[in-house]
């Protein structure tokens, strides 16, 4: 046997390997948390009536911190109970597609915050963060469980219905209205699709 | 160059397709039908010929179920499989190092 052909084909098989490893890790319990907090938020938002745009992006983006930390230590946990590396492939991968995203609809949906303390904004700003957040999902979809694509769209055909029925109707929203939409999408649809997985998951899943 | 190594590679698996197969089963617990034929970009009779004869080898074990009413194959390799498979990479690894300039 040609030794380039053998490389070659060591080569292929690693990208192989690479592309069939998918992530796995701890879905089903992040997803749960991350709509706890999400409900909560929301809750917090309408309890205390928080209607300035800077309050809101603080309270939202406080939750978002918490979120992703726990999200952080509960795979992590799972990989240190499994005796697997915490960096997988797979893990760094899915970070890599979810950074961008994530990154340009922290950005631009906080800039109306920067500009205004008006209300107003925060309908607009938590449809900016639906729209990059379903597509920061999508993107890791690519290295997930199918079903987070999907999930991805869900979000995204949300902020989009929602964005079109503002421009074709008019509507600029109520003082709280952005605090339900939140607490729909980044709750209700997270702790949803949390108990989807809890029931249909893999009870021992590799990263 | 030694010859021993390459004489000892298992045909089943050197095959191009097949050893697509067992690369990506390697490196997941399970993959479906349709997962394996999206990523190798085979046809159906093409995919389903190669996993019978790695089934019938022994390497890999098909199972049948039902996921929202629609039938779903999954496919995983087998602990000879995967021992198989790891003798494979060993045997190609020994060719690469034997042919490296010293």
């Amino acid at each position: 046997m040609n030794p380039n052909l053998a490389e070659e084909n060591l080569q292929t098989i690693r990208l192989l390997m690479e592309r069939s490893a998918l992530y796995r890790r701890a879905l089903a319990p992040i997803m749960l948390l991350a709509g706890i907090l999400g409900l909560l938020a929301a809750v917090i938002g309408l309890y205390f009536q928080v209607e300035s745009s800077r309050a809101f992006a603080g309270l939202w983006l406080g939750t978002a911190c918490v979120a992703v930390t726990s999200a952080f230590l509960l795979a992590r946990r799972q990989a240190l109970k499994d005796s697997e590396p915490f960096w997988s492939p797979p893990t760094c991968r899915v970070g890599q597609a979810l950074l961008p995203p994530l990154l340009s609809g922290l950005f631009l949906g906080g800039l109306p915050a920067m500009l205004t303390n008006n209300w107003a904004a925060d309908f607009i700003m938590a449809l900016v963060w639906l729209l990059f957040y379903g597509c920061a999902l999508h993107s890791a979809g690519f290295f997930m469980a199918r079903g987070i694509k999907w999930f991805g769209w869900g979000f995204i055909a949300g902020a989009i219905v929602l964005l079109l029925s503002v421009q074709v109707t008019g509507y600029q929203g109520s003082p709280l209205s952005a605090n339900w939409v939140m607490g729909f999408f980044f709750g209700g649809l997270h702790f949803a699709y949390g108990i989807y997985l809890y029931f249909t998951e893999p009870k021992n899943p590799a990263a | 160059m030694n010859p021993e190594p390459f004489l000892q590679l298992d045909r089943l698996i050197h095959e191009k397709g097949r050893l697509g197969i067992m690369s990506m089963l390697a490196a997941s617990p399970e993959l479906s039908f349709t997962e394996l034929r999206t990523a190798l970009g085979m046809t159906d009779g093409n995919l389903t010929t190669h996993i019978r004869t790695l089934q019938q080898e022994g390497y890999v074990s098909v199972a049948k179920s039902y996921q929202n009413n629609r039938p779903l194959t999954t496919c995983s390799l087998t602990p000879a499989g995967r021992k198989a498979f790891a003798g494979y990479i060993n045997l190609l690894e020994q060719i690469v190092k034997q042919n490296k300039p010293k």
